[in-house]
């Protein structure tokens, strides 16, 4: 015992050192808000650990490592980020609602602009005519299948503008408080299905 | 509050358990299989690296089945994320997807040089530390570059899927080829006298449909996560 302690080399401290960062990354990684830092925090808690597996004379396990832990993992982190960073809204009205006189100035607008504002997303408006065709009935698949996260139609009974999206999506419990004093707005929220439902 | 009292003393006896077996380990471990492994390693399976003598030759029945497992992830992946509606929103996003210029000329210089680092993982992998895993997660990360330097770039999934499939399917019979040569499952199909130089042979058709089938593997992953945003 008195000789594994006393017969420390470089390369020991080195692997103390490493662990020891290691656990300051870990740390880091939960305590941390902003996305983009968290994912370079991951690769680095990889290729200290790959550093750790070749101290300890295991250098296969340390290629697989670093190539899926500090190249593949956050490659795809990047991608999953770089599409939620976006609040994509469906305009089927087609009207003054959001687009008066070509241009960004409706009620509509300025609500969901304060509303991505308040999430820091990008807010971005189509009106993809290959999507507007789409039947009422089929609204709630559009949602579940591609990445539109609001689609915004009006009831030609009533008047009202209609915002649909999924109930699991939390922005939209927010969108409906933001809406509540609004007389011509109206919330849908659809329910989650279960796959092959 | 006691939830969390009983939570705590659950993970103390947890730790204890855990300490005892560490020590309980000491008494166990023994060097035979090191000693055994280092003295005919090399002569048995024709390869230098023994981690891949152990994973391509001793244990390629273990090594099947981590095969299989990359298989199955494959097609959870795509389950999930399987979409329905024919043309989905597909044009307006692409054009969104920027990708800085300075990152694009980069991959264009880095993309062949991975490239080229992957296959050599692969193909030396009986020699030096890689091998089929390692060097197909390697070129993965190639192909996966290549999408941003191309964003509208299409690919059809389900010919990649069948195309790993069916590589999965060889690397079984190749493994298998020994029944016929050897009289046994899952080893070299050479006889255990040959060459080191010939044994080799064996290991780099291996290592090279492990790491296609890795590359392609991983490949399908990068699309369906691609895939869904668009």
């Amino acid at each position: 015992m008195v000789n594994y302690i006393t017969d420390l080399s470089l390369i020991d401290y080195t692997a103390y050192a490493l662990q020891f960062l290691l656990i300051f990354i870990a740390v880091a990684i939960v305590v941390h808000k902003n996305n983009g830092t968290i994912i370079i925090l991951i690769a680095s808690f990889s290729l200290v650990t790959a550093s750790l597996y070749v101290i300890n004379n295991a250098p296969d396990v340390a290629i697989a490592e670093v190539a899926i832990g500090s190249a593949i993992i956050p490659l795809i982190y990047v991608i999953s980020i770089s599409r939620q960073r976006e609040f994509i809204v469906l305009d089927k009205a087609m009207d003054d609602f959001i687009i008066s006189d070509n241009q960004f100035t409706g009620i509509g607008y300025i609500l969901l602009k304060r509303f991505s504002d308040f999430y820091h997303l990008e807010l971005n408006i189509t009106n993809d005519p290959l999507l507007c065709r789409l039947g009422e009935g089929k609204d709630q698949i559009l949602c579940e299948q591609t990445n539109v996260d609001l689609i915004v139609s009006k009831d030609p009974a009533s008047g009202e503008y209609i915002l649909k999206g999924k109930a699991s999506n939390i922005l939209m419990n927010k969108l409906e408080q933001m809406t509540k004093d609004y007389d011509n707005i109206r919330v849908i929220k659809f329910k989650d299905r279960d796959f092959g439902e | 509050m006691s939830r969390q009292i009983v939570l705590i003393l659950l993970l103390g006896a947890l730790f204890a358990v855990f300490t005892m077996s560490i020590i309980e380990l000491e008494g166990l471990y023994n060097a035979f299989g090191k000693e055994y492994f280092l003295e005919y390693g090399q002569s048995d399976t024709g390869s230098n690296n023994l981690v891949t003598a152990i994973l391509l030759d001793y244990r390629l029945f273990d090594s099947l089945f981590e095969a299989g497992i990359l298989l199955i992830a494959v097609s959870g992946v795509i389950w999930i994320s399987k979409h329905d509606i024919e043309e989905k929103n597909a044009r307006f996003m692409i054009d969104k997807f920027k990708t800085p210029d300075l990152f694009i000329t980069f991959s264009r210089l880095v993309y062949p040089l991975m490239l080229a680092f992957g296959f050599y993982v692969i193909v030396n992998g009986h020699l030096s530390p890689g091998g089929g895993f390692q060097g197909g997660t390697i070129v993965a990360t190639a192909i996966l570059i290549l999408y941003y330097i191309d964003a509208d770039k299409e690919t059809n999934i389900g010919l990649i899927v069948t195309v790993e499939k069916i590589v999965y399917l060889l690397i079984i019979v190749l493994a298998s080829v020994s029944i016929v040569t050897r009289g046994t499952f899952f080893t070299n199909f050479f006889p255990l006298d040959a060459t080191q130089d010939t044994k080799a042979i064996y290991l780099v058709l291996l290592n090279v449909l492990i790491g296609f089938k890795v590359a392609l593997g991983l490949w399908t992953i990068f699309t369906a996560f691609l895939k869904e945003g668009r």
